[in-house]
């Protein structure tokens, strides 16, 4: 290795852990706080309960992150075999996950109709990952009163097949959008006008996708945004 | 003296009913809101007597507010108590010229310690 792409590299490294570290301090720091609240021998039973399951829930949170970290780690060594999968039923998964968070903040997260899409050729468990990153991102910055959609659906005559992540919210504006896009799968870095947000559930979606040849990219809606991720569609399958 | 209110800032909305549970020993009036411009809005109809505020939020962040509040006349005025995850980042001493009176670490603190700096900048 020569010692610019070396540095380089440890560059991306440091960059890397310094947007781990930042994206793991808020669930952390969440728990802690909740954690040191039910201290308080005040608080009514009911209450308590809400806490502690918050607790659970950020906890989780945190817990999938530091799983798609490990994953992404572990990516260059082929661990993680390409099939046919049905994308709708991913979807349909992914919504059960995560509907007790998503229910516990008020919210609502919901499988679109299916639009003739096709199987995909992907990996099960990064397609998974890259959906709960979508929708987990999605959570913080949907209106309260509308759901957020999961979708698959074929595109490029059937080529390709897309699944996408809707949010329905106030329009992104310009500069944080085009900030956004700079940074679909590009390392990440600290953006102060997202909370919470390094880039880094951006950044590992991206190197999941492409681990299955697949891409990431996010349209802008007049009313919110889709991510989405877009593979292949299994075209060629043969009766065992 | 009439009731306390505070303005609590802070985009996760589990934390802002934390800091409003542990300040209920003030018995104080807390008023929410997620992002900077929820906070302006509020700030039209209402003047609390303290800002707990968060640094990384969705949209214009928290230092915009800061600079929003300060070229305001009435707000300016108004104590702000800083809560950040990235609190080790910041210096108290370049955020005193915004009416930050102090600077607490999300990480490290504890929930008394919100409850002793509002009574430090308001009481």
């Amino acid at each position: 290795m020569k010692t610019g792409e070396g540095e380089m590299s440890l560059k991306g490294d440091v960059s890397f852990l310094h947007a781990a570290s930042h994206e793991l301090k808020a669930p952390l720091a969440l728990v802690r706080q909740l954690a040191l609240g039910l201290e308080d021998e005040t608080i009514p039973a009911k209450e308590r309960e809400r806490i502690a399951q918050q607790i659970v829930l950020v906890s989780e949170r945190a817990l999938r992150l530091t799983t798609d970290i490990t994953k992404t780690a572990r990516l260059e060594d082929s661990f993680f075999g390409l099939e046919p999968c049905n994308p709708h039923q991913i979807c349909e998964e992914v919504a059960h996950e995560l509907t007790p968070l998503y229910a516990a903040r008020g919210r609502e997260i919901r499988v679109g109709r299916r639009q003739g899409s096709l199987l995909a050729v992907a990996n099960r468990e990064l397609l998974r990952r890259v959906l709960l990153n979508f929708a987990d991102n999605a959570l913080h910055y949907a209106d309260d009163d509308a759901p957020v959609e999961l979708r698959a659906q074929s595109r490029n005559h059937g080529d390709r097949v897309r699944i996408g992540v809707r949010d329905y919210g106030p329009m992104v504006p310009a500069s944080i959008w085009k900030e956004l896009e700079s940074r679909l799968g590009t390392q990440p870095q600290i953006v102060h006008a997202r909370p919470q947000s390094s880039g880094l559930g951006l950044y590992l979606a991206g190197q999941f996708a492409a681990a299955m040849n697949g891409t990431i990219g996010a349209v802008r809606h007049r009313d919110g945004a889709t991510f989405y991720v877009d593979v292949t569609a299994s075209m060629q399958m043969s009766l065992l | 003296m009439s009731q306390l209110s505070i303005l609590i800032v802070e985009d996760d909305e589990w934390l802002g009913e934390q800091y409003a549970r542990t300040l209920k020993v003030l018995k104080c009036n807390t008023l929410m809101a997620r992002n900077a411009l929820e906070a302006m809005d509020i700030l039209n109809e209402h003047t609390p007597d303290c800002i707990l505020l968060d640094i990384f939020l969705a949209g214009p962040n928290g230092i915009v507010l800061l600079h929003e509040l300060r070229s305001h006349e009435d707000l300016a005025k108004i104590p702000i108590i800083i809560c950040s995850t990235s609190a080790d980042t910041l210096t108290l001493d370049t955020l005193r010229p915004y009416g930050v009176r102090a600077l607490l670490d999300k990480t490290t603190m504890e929930p008394d310690d919100v409850v002793a700096a509002v009574r430090k900048a308001v009481l």
